[in-house]
């Protein structure tokens, strides 16, 4: 193997023999790295072989969409398909909305509160879910919250009051936690060097059922209302059992198909002793005294947070803006969900092809740099006046700030190990905490028109992106500054205390840190006295 | 050049004047006096069903309006649009229910109810209330359209009627919603327990 890729610069300053891997007798004591030799020879916990070539923790390190092998690529579509789903349930009700504001006698204010509803109620979930996910594993997070909220979506065609409307939204609302278990799994099963787009596409892929949503389900309406010939008031209540449905039949299939890690599930590893039942007081005081991770779920509510707020307002800023009918409004609006299909992968894709050379710092940069330019763009989204040219920037506006989600969850999985699940869930929590604030602010009230609203959350964008450029990680640095003579393993066996490093509880977390090394950018030197030279550079 | 331009302006305005122009529901006069009266199934002051009750609305060309203003006041009058309109009350933080005095953009009046030709001896009609009108307060009003179709004078109803929207819920939704949410997590609890069972058995083994 090419031990040599990244230091034959000339200016080597490994040790002497380290290019000699095996003979110098210095090399670490953890076995695990040694399995990089051969992809023929990794198996999994039952001898069987890999579809797609893996690393030393057995995540796989390339994508292959086409392919359902399992467990890596089974996982991704699992995974995207569910996310996919919960997103078109959350997002059903806006598309029919002028039926429905019709049969439950609502005002623009009961409107404004259940859009609010239908994004607050994650924000709770979504940090649960991350605690679930470190605890029981994605799988069972994911399966579970899909199947209980599904009766939720069977209690819409009951409703008869505004009230009984925000409280079903609210709890609908609610499996967009799936977004976690979704991140948290393809950060399991994906190498770092593919976890930016792993994550991107799959989240993104997700993402689309919010516009995919405001397709169907005016079609499946119009279906019942013809061939069966409902009254347009019941008709409406019976489109609802579509998301319901298709929300059963994917939480069963992710049970029955889906795998937490490469290795197994977790409660068969957990028998074999291959996973390690974590303390949830540890996890989560890692969590919460790392300052990056306030940091990130700000941002986060800065991009992701903005483009569920448009989700919720953009059909009806088409119409009354530039007075269009009620379909072409909800065609323009499914764009720019649907936009999600290649602008967040290509986000986490940008991460990716930015880190190879720049390491961290440059994944720091992209994400600074994107988000930022999608605030502008969502300034001029709001002063422009002509059609257009309004379809035209909230086309390239949706690029940006989708690309940015799809960036920040290039960087989320390295800034913990053990409470990655917690992280992932605190980032998307913001996100959600992004949108109630967006909202409430600028488009409840009859304070400020909806384009003064799209130009002040721009606005607001730009200012709530510049903390990026305080996240600094003493191993590879942060934006303004270099790193500082600490490598990966100090930075991610700070986690563990001496007495769980002598129970051998950290293992895992120093495999990943070996795998992390690739955050480091092109043509760096080696740092410290241990260091292997036989990273998996593949 | 001069000339074919004045000759495309000319064609232009001949054109435009085939389009409608902007109407001012303010610029209407009221000549018309409408009626409407509720035919319950059950009796109840001011309050109809929708899809069970009727609608007699009744309207003619105002005695008083015609004698005030000089005859051929209806020449251009051909039809008459009977439509169901929203009460102040109903419109109240219901920005697609707004007023607007420009008849093109104005949203008061959604629902149609019928289109009978103009007589001054007047006329009259009966309607079921459809069911997908909206529980709301509404009075009707009458607009009467030249050739064109376009608006040149109207009457409404002065008392309001409430009307009660049909729910749209049934009993075999009800009971498929039930089924359904009981699949959903007693099938959940089935796998969960299977799962359970399988993972003992097999540490039983070992």
């Amino acid at each position: 193997m090419a031990a040599n890729a990244n230091w034959q610069d000339g200016n080597t300053k490994g040790e002497p023999g380290s290019s000699l891997h095996g003979v110098t007798g210095r090399e670490p004591v953890f076995q695990m790295t040694m399995e990089t030799v051969g992809e023929k020879e990794a198996t999994d916990l039952k001898g069987r072989k890999f579809a797609l070539p893996v690393d030393s923790e057995h995540k796989a390190k390339t994508v292959r969409l086409y392919s359902v092998a399992a467990p890596h690529m089974r996982t991704f579509h699992l995974s995207w398909i569910a996310f996919m789903i919960c997103f078109f349930s959350t997002f059903a009700a806006p598309p029919l909305m002028p039926v429905i504001r019709d049969n439950l006698g609502l005002t623009k204010v009961d409107i404004g509160n259940a859009g609010i509803a239908s994004v607050a109620g994650a924000v709770v979930s979504r940090l649960l879910m991350g605690t679930i996910c470190d605890l029981v594993g994605p799988r069972y997070g994911c399966a579970i919250l899909m199947m209980i909220t599904a009766p939720a979506i069977f209690c819409m065609p009951l409703v008869s009051t505004p009230v009984g409307f925000i409280l079903v939204r609210f709890f609908i609302g609610f499996c967009l936690a799936t977004f976690v278990s979704c991140q948290f799994w393809m950060s399991s099963m994906f190498n770092s060097k593919i976890v930016g787009i792993a994550n991107g596409t799959a989240a993104g892929w997700g993402n689309m059922g919010g516009g995919i949503v405001q397709l169907v389900m005016p079609l499946v309406f119009d279906i019942i209302r013809r061939d069966i010939g409902s009254e347009k008031f019941t008709a409406w209540r019976i489109a609802f059992f579509v998301p319901g449905v298709l929300q059963v039949m994917m939480g069963l299939l992710v049970l029955t198909l889906g795998q937490d890690l490469p290795d197994g599930n977790y409660a068969e590893l957990k028998r074999e002793g291959e996973k390690v039942n974590d303390s949830f007081q540890k996890v989560f005081l890692y969590a919460v005294t790392n300052y990056r991770t306030y940091i990130f779920a700000l941002t986060y509510g800065y991009c992701f947070g903005v483009e569920l707020t448009v989700d919720n307002i953009i059909a009806e800023y088409f119409y009354d803006r530039f007075d269009l009918n009620l379909q072409t409004a909800g065609i323009i609006a499914s764009t720019f969900g649907l936009m999600n299909l290649f602008s967040r992968p290509l986000g986490g894709v940008l991460s990716d092809v930015v880190a190879a050379r720049w390491g961290m710092r440059g994944r720091l940069w992209n994400l600074w740099i994107i988000q930022t330019v999608g605030g502008v763009l969502c300034i001029v989204l709001g002063l422009t006046g002509q059609l257009g040219p309004a379809i035209a920037v909230m086309l390239i506006f949706s690029f940006f700030v989708q690309a940015a989600c799809g960036a920040t969850f290039g960087v989320i999985p390295f800034i913990s190990r053990r409470s990655l699940g917690i992280i992932s869930g605190a980032t998307g929590a913001g996100g959600n905490i992004g949108a109630v604030t967006t909202q409430g602010i600028f488009f409840m009230s009859s304070k400020y028109t909806t384009e003064d609203g799209i130009m002040l959350m721009g606005i607001m964008i730009v200012a709530c992106t510049l903390p990026v450029i305080f996240v600094h990680f003493p191993q590879w640095g942060s934006m303004f500054c270099p790193p500082s003579k600490a490598t990966e393993e100090d930075y991610y066996i700070s986690e563990w205390s001496k007495e769980e490093q002598s129970n051998g509880l950290h293992h895992a977390s120093m495999k990943f840190a070996e795998n992390s090394k690739s955050e480091r950018g092109r043509q760096s030197p080696p740092r410290s006295k241990e260091e292997t030279v036989g990273v998996d550079r593949l | 050049m001069g000339q074919s331009l004045l000759c495309g302006a000319w064609v232009l305005f001949a054109l435009l004047s085939f389009v409608d122009a902007t109407v001012l529901f303010s610029t209407l006069p009221r000549t018309l006096a409408v009626e409407d009266e509720i035919q319950n199934q059950v009796p109840a002051m001011g309050l109809a069903k929708a899809g069970d009750d009727h609608l007699v609305i009744r309207w003619v060309l105002n005695a008083t309006a015609q004698e005030a203003a000089a005859p051929g006041l209806d020449a251009s009058y051909e039809k008459v649009s009977l439509k169901l309109c929203y009460a102040p009350v109903s419109q109240v933080e219901r920005g697609w229910r707004k007023k607007n005095d420009d008849l093109h953009k104005d949203k008061t009046c959604s629902k149609a109810i019928a289109t009978q030709k103009y007589t001054s001896q007047g006329n009259s009609t009966v309607w079921r209330i459809t069911k997908d009108v909206p529980g709301a307060v509404y009075f009707v009003r009458a607009y009467v359209l030249n050739s064109n179709g376009t608006q040149v004078a109207y009457g409404q109803t002065r008392n309001l009627i409430t009307i009660e929207p049909i729910s749209g819920r049934h009993a075999s939704i009800d009971v498929a919603a039930a089924i359904f949410s009981a699949f959903s997590v007693g099938s959940l609890i089935f796998f969960l327990a299977l799962e359970n069972m399988r993972g003992r058995r097999s540490s039983g083994s070992k």
